[in-house]
């Protein structure tokens, strides 16, 4: 009898996907042809007919592997954008979160920004905004360590303030634009508060994470030469 | 001719009724529908696999690894909560299609 494993190895060997779930694949596929080929043989077929006949099950073996490479690589997409991203944005929004509430009933006064009129448009936390970076640091790593480029490391860190961010840029625009009597000192001031304060704490934790990863890669390849 | 969109739908409609009555690995399959359509439905390893992985991402179906009396490792497909979900509207868009196919070929020949 053919080794079926054998030959699915040797032809799909440019299959890149991660080892162990390249063999699954190979010993699926191999799986199928030998019961297709002792399916034949019960009927009465000579083992090279048969085995001649196996192989039309798979023609193309280039377009077999394009096909399972692209179908297994979607899996791979979904599957790496929790991981790297969704989850450890989710858990920076939380932790910023906790943080913030923590920093409002057990931190100093915030400090308190007005305009000319002398109402108060925005209370800055810095109890909060010194936290922060740690957030921002936690997501980057956890996004490292799930194997994320450096921009998923860095939306990971900013994560907390990115949907602010939309709703500033959006709904901030269209009201200045529609004169709801948004007032533009107003917006930018809520802006620099709610996104440009935190986000840059945020990525300031995220760049350090990013440096020292940065630097531990360096010394590593400094060493292997 | 038929498009990819149609052949991709009623491949796995095949393949989510089948599974419907249970178990079965990818030989088996694709052997059942052969069956069961008299051979107007054949699977190449390059149209069963991906389709499967792809309906696997989907949680349509779940693949198992079993190994039978013989020491031989299969892996096991088996319809989800969510395939079954799936089946349903599936089979009933596909017949609204074939009725509607049917109704204006017997006007054409009329």
């Amino acid at each position: 009898m053919p080794d079926w494993l054998k030959l699915v190895r040797q032809r799909l060997n440019g299959l890149a996907l991660h080892s162990s779930e390249r063999d699954a694949v190979h010993t699926e596929l191999a799986a199928h042809l030998e019961d297709a080929y002792e399916s034949l043989l019960g009927k009465g077929m000579s083992e090279s007919e048969a085995a001649k006949r196996t192989l039309c099950l798979a023609n193309d073996w280039q377009e077999l592997q394009r096909k399972i490479h692209s179908a297994r690589m979607r899996k791979d997409i979904m599957t790496n954008r929790v991981t790297q991203l969704w989850l450890p944005g989710l858990l920076t929004f939380a932790l910023s979160m906790i943080s913030m509430e923590l920093a409002q009933k057990f931190g100093p006064a915030p400090h308190i920004l007005s305009l000319d009129k002398g109402t108060p448009i925005l209370m800055f936390y810095t109890a909060w905004l010194f936290v922060l970076p740690v957030a921002g640091a936690i997501g980057a790593y956890l996004a490292k360590r799930a194997g994320g480029s450096r921009r998923m490391m860095l939306l990971s860190s900013i994560f907390p303030v990115l949907p602010f961010a939309v709703v500033f840029m959006v709904a901030g625009p269209v009201g200045l634009a529609m004169g709801h009597g948004l007032v533009p000192a107003a917006y930018l001031t809520m802006t620099i508060g709610w996104v440009l304060a935190p986000g840059v704490a945020l990525l300031a934790g995220g760049f350090l994470v990013q440096l020292i990863s940065l630097r531990g890669s360096t010394d590593r390849t400094l060493s292997m030469r | 001719m038929i498009g990819s969109g149609i052949k991709r739908g009623t491949a796995e409609l095949a393949v989510l009724s089948v599974l419907h009555d249970g178990p079965l690995h990818g030989y088996e399959l694709a052997r059942r529908i052969e069956q069961q359509t008299n051979g107007a439905l054949r699977f190449t390893l390059a149209a069963l696999y991906p389709m499967l992985y792809r309906m696997e991402q989907q949680r349509w179906i779940r693949g198992t690894w079993e190994t039978s009396a013989n020491g031989r490792r299969r892996r096991c497909y088996r319809l989800t909560p969510a395939g079954k979900k799936k089946l349903t509207p599936l089979q009933r868009e596909w017949a609204e299609l074939f009725h509607a196919l049917q109704r204006l070929t017997k006007v054409s020949h009329a």
